[in-house]
């Protein structure tokens, strides 16, 4: 067997064996999505029943004021959580968003089961005692987890195993939320960062079969009874536009409140931390014990209530107040939790507190209470998450009524607005730059905005040669340049393409001393080396077949990058007219470009 | 390289083995886990579904107990446990309506509407809402869906003629009587004969100032109780207005020798509008009557007039106004000092006497205070004969 082929042959067996694993990859990839959905889905139905049955268990089936196990049972759990967090289940604490991100970026896609089951376990106790916390952000991390440990199982390789986690928080997420589309829009806004062809059949696949999943157990009804929700009056957009306002400047309050006690309690010594979650437990108990239970645990009762217009405007302001103190002590606690249903429950309260507002000052154009609640909800995951796209396609998910739409991205946009300009750090990113980690900033990844080779463009001051012309006539041509300071001429070919030449390459081609390109055809008409270009010959038949690639304006910069090894210009055409030369790009005005960023 | 080709032959025949290994295994715990859920998931329904129907116990006996504030924390408890249960939303709605939070419930029931638009019951408790907010429309509207929706606890027609009849009351409070009489006339129809649905539709009828089919529906009460004196008293007052003087007379002469057998007060009153029927059953001039007996009445109905026009206008500190001068020029006129025998010849005449009797009478009310005796019954011939007679031809 000739040695060549016998070298040749591990190396395409290779190839066949990397291809043959990319294909299996591929295949089990979406094969998996759809487990991890249905498993996370079935850990969520039992996360949530779990977090009901405790509360029942815990804080009696109608929790009311002067209840003494209002101040006993979250105390004593906290005593509890604190230990369990401390020597158990360290990696459990916190929300779940956060730690779903630094699977992604730093652990390559690994979460522990340990991390999983402790945050099932401490987040359903939590939330089940009266914690102001939710369930929907852990949810995200146990999918999350779920999928982690399956990718893992399998043996795939690390760049999968990266791709699993935002596919395993989808479903957790769209599991805990009944709304596919919020998930999935929520893990590539948040999460991901940006849209990702290679994850996103993955994400739907899972968040729908966890949909499925959790719908099998608890019907298809969405979250909250939506009453009837409308526009009534378009002067109504102002009282929304006024919500958006608030919206913005609770988010700000909120996430100060957080950014303030959070490292305050972190910064303790290890023995006092202990004490912080059954103290938080303690003072959520006193709010529920002194007046307001409806602001313990979740609170999906009292936003449906809120929602169909059942409090009086000083009660949905006291209730949006103590919220964000019970939710800023139960988390910075380090209580393991989400953020989620506390800002949706203070979103709800003070969106109804502007309807009730409303309907007593300006009762001949607003609309019901139910439609302000249902927006606040949006207007704070917007301005508080910065979600700007999830909070409104939440609210419609939520809502199943598009006629709320306008209200919607109006008091989402103006929140969200107000919020990154009194609070440019998102929330998330405080939390993680207080635990020491860079996380990538999904917002700033949003707007990275990509320069393009129009960015670098500049007009042509490089010789242009007609490929047509003979090599006397073209010699003539260019010897009007001499004086140019450009590097590189251009030849125009008649098929409508370019070629990029060196001067040295132009000047050898011009007095026919230069050897062919490599690519052009053996010419029979070749002259020997020193006897001078032949009159006859044209000048595209000294360039071979080889031409510059076809680059236009809106490309990204980065695609010119890996031809410059080969041209030293790069000729950039219009799109509409064949040929047509729009202006060049050389490696320096790259570099350039990307210098002044 | 056979052996290579034939190794990477085995190792991927492992990895399918593998990963269909895999697979199954990951089936099975999947399976394994739907199943403890399922399970749980079960068990944790039946304990919601017993707190869910304790809870909504204690909110319906707090409601018929009239404790709206307690059923509503009752239920709201209830709901929680058993979310969108209709029946635990319309006591819940139906309590915050109780407690006086219309708002609330009106949104509840909205909310309710959304889900179940054609519920008659949902449809019926918005329409007492609309109407308690003075929507005219609206509430018509809702009535009208309550009417023509489903009614899931049974008895549909007798539901569906109540919320008609409930219209109707409606409608007469909001003076539309004529879309009233049309609701009473098919809710009537739709109701089960009794002495009091024909007491009621009757006294609606004549609410709705339907005289003829008020007294229709009390002449058939009469006939179920021959000896109800309410009956007999309410179809004789109809009867009266419909200047049905002999159906009058005879009814509240019955109904006043009952009374008087009661020893009720009501008696008095009764026998004296049995002879207010009885005496205007001897002054009416009817064209039915002998001429020589009409010209007879016609002559004491002008004499009647005559008498109270000159105790009128004699009275001093009186300032005769231009209409009533006018009315006292004409009793120097012809119409009224014809005699019986030129009015016997000339019925033109007698029409002119009688109309110049009732114009004096009609003037005099207005100039010189209400009448009383036989001038009344004179004013009482002259009014034309009520609506509800009139309209109902």
């Amino acid at each position: 067997m000739d040695s060549s082929f016998k070298s040749a042959l591990p190396a395409a067996t290779s190839s066949i064996a990397q291809h043959a694993a990319s294909i299996r990859e591929e295949r089990l990839l979406l094969l998996l999505s759809i487990f991890v959905g249905v498993i996370s889905g079935l850990l969520v139905v039992s996360f949530r029943m779990a977090i009901e049955w405790l509360t029942v268990l815990l804080q009696g089936s109608l929790p009311a004021p002067h209840q003494a196990r209002l101040l006993e049972v979250p105390a004593i759990a906290g005593i509890f959580i604190a230990l369990l967090v401390r020597f158990v289940f360290p990696a459990a604490r916190g929300s779940g968003v956060n730690q779903t991100k630094a699977a992604l970026y730093i652990h390559n896609g690994y979460i522990s089961t340990r991390t999983v089951l402790g945050k099932f376990l401490l987040s359903a106790f939590a939330i089940g005692s009266g914690y102001s916390l939710g369930p929907e952000d852990p949810s995200l991390q146990i999918g999350a987890g779920v999928a982690s440990l399956i990718s893992r199982r399998f043996g795939l390789s690390r760049a999968r195993l990266r791709l699993f986690a935002p596919i395993g928080a989808a479903a957790g997420l769209a599991a805990a939320f009944n709304a596919p589309i919020s998930a999935i829009l929520f893990v590539i806004e948040e999460v991901i960062g940006n849209w990702s062809a290679a994850v996103l059949g993955s994400v739907v696949l899972s968040a729908v079969s966890a949909v499925v999943v959790a719908r099998w157990f608890w019907g298809a009804e969405p979250m909250f009874r939506i009453p009837v929700v409308n526009l009534v009056d378009p002067r109504e957009l102002m009282a929304y536009a006024v919500l958006g306002v608030i919206g913005g400047i609770a988010s700000l309050v909120f996430t100060k409140a957080l950014g303030w006690l959070r490292p305050l309690l972190r910064r303790q010594p290890a023995n006092w931390q202990l004490l912080h979650p059954p103290m938080a437990g303690f003072l959520v108990g006193c709010i529920g014990y002194f007046g307001l239970p409806q602001i313990m645990g979740a609170g999906y009762e009292t936003i449906d209530q809120a929602m169909h217009g059942q409090f009086a405007l000083k009660l949905l302001l006291l209730l949006a107040l103590f919220k964000i103190i019970a939710t800023t002590l139960s988390f910075s606690s380090g209580t393991p939790g989400g953020m989620f249903a506390p800002t949706l429950f203070i979103g709800a309260m003070l969106g109804a507190a502007v309807g009730a507002f409303e309907h007593i000052y300006f009762p001949h154009f607003s609309g019901p209470i139910g439609s302000y609640a249902l927006v606040g909800m949006g207007v704070l995951f917007a301005a508080f998450l910065r979600a700007p796209l999830t909070s409104v396609f939440m609210v419609l998910e939520v809502s199943g009524n598009y006629s709320i739409i306008i209200p919607v991205i109006l008091s989402n946009t103006i929140a969200y607005l107000l919020s990154r300009a009194l609070q440019p750090v998102p929330v998330f990113e405080i939390f993680t730059h207080q635990d020491g980690l860079y996380l990538p900033s999904m917002e700033e990844r949003r707007e990275e905005s990509n320069l393009h080779l129009e960015d670098a463009m500049q007009p042509i001051t490089a010789p242009v040669l007609q490929g047509s012309d003979t090599l006397p006539s073209a010699a003539g041509a260019y010897s009007q340049y001499a004086e140019s300071p450009a590097p590189a001429v251009l030849v125009h070919c008649t098929d409508g393409l370019w070629y990029a030449a060196t001067r040295a390459e132009m000047a050898a081609i011009l007095t026919g001393s230069a050897p062919q390109s490599e690519s052009a055809p053996a010419a029979p008409a070749e002259p020997a080396a020193g006897a001078g270009p032949d009159p006859n010959a044209i000048l595209e038949q000294r360039l071979g077949s080889e031409r510059t690639p076809v680059l236009f304006p809106d490309l990204p910069l980065a695609s010119a990058l890996p031809h410059f090894r080969r041209w030293p210009l790069l000729p950039v055409t219009n799109r509409a007219v064949r040929g047509a030369l729009e202006g060049t790009v050389s490696l320096e005005d790259v570099l350039k470009r990307y210098q002044q960023r | 390289m056979a052996t290579e080709i034939g190794d990477n032959a085995i190792a991927r025949r492992s990895l399918v083995v593998r990963d269909a290994l895999s697979l199954l295994t990951i089936s099975l715990i999947t399976g394994l886990l739907f199943a403890c859920t399922l399970f749980l998931f079960r068990s944790f329904s039946t304990h919601r579904a017993e707190l869910a129907q304790r809870w909504s116990d204690r909110g319906r006996r707090a409601l018929l107990t009239n404790r709206p504030q307690e059923a509503i924390a009752d239920l709201h408890a209830a709901l929680l446990y058993s979310p969108a249960t209709r029946e635990y939303e319309l006591l819940l709605a139906q309590a915050l309506g109780q407690a006086g939070r219309t708002e609330e419930s009106y949104n509840y029931f909205l909310g309710l509407h959304e889900t179940a638009p054609g519920d008659g019951d949902i449809n019926l408790a918005l329409a007492r809402l609309e109407s308690a907010k003075g929507d005219r429309d609206q509430a018509v509207e809702y009535y009208r869906a309550a009417i023509y929706g489903t009614w899931s606890q049974g008895g549909g027609v007798e539901r569906r003629a109540a919320v008609r009849t409930e219209l109707a009351r409606y409608l007469i409070v909001q003076h539309d009587f004529q879309t009233a009489r049309l609701e009473l006339l098919i809710a009537g129809g739709n109701t089960s004969d009794s002495y009091e649905r024909d007491m009621n539709f009757g006294h609606l009828f004549e609410e709705a100032q339907d005289l003829r089919d008020a007294a229709a529906y009390y002449q058939k009460a009469i006939a179920t109780r021959p000896d109800d004196t309410q009956a007999l008293e309410n179809a004789g007052r109809v009867a009266y207005a419909l200047a049905d003087y002999t159906t009058a007379h005879k009814l509240l002469d019955r109904a006043a020798a009952l009374r008087t057998r009661e020893r009720s007060p009501q008696a008095a009153a009764d026998a004296s509008i049995a002879r207010n029927a009885e005496r205007l059953l001897e002054l009416n001039p009817s064209l039915s009557l002998p001429p020589g007996q009409r010209v007879a009445r016609i002559l004491t109905l002008r004499a009647i007039a005559k008498k109270r026009l000159d105790a009128c206008t004699q009275r001093t500190g009186v300032q005769p106004s231009a209409a009533l001068q006018a009315i006292a020029a004409r009793w120097t006129g012809p119409d009224a000092t014809s005699n019986a025998a030129t009015l016997l010849r000339d019925p033109v005449r007698q029409d002119a006497a009688l109309k110049l009797a009732f114009d004096t009478e009609r003037e005099l009310e207005s100039q010189c205070g209400p009448a009383s005796g036989d001038d009344a019954l004179l004013l009482r011939l002259a009014q034309p004969q009520k609506e509800g007679a009139a309209s109902h031809g």
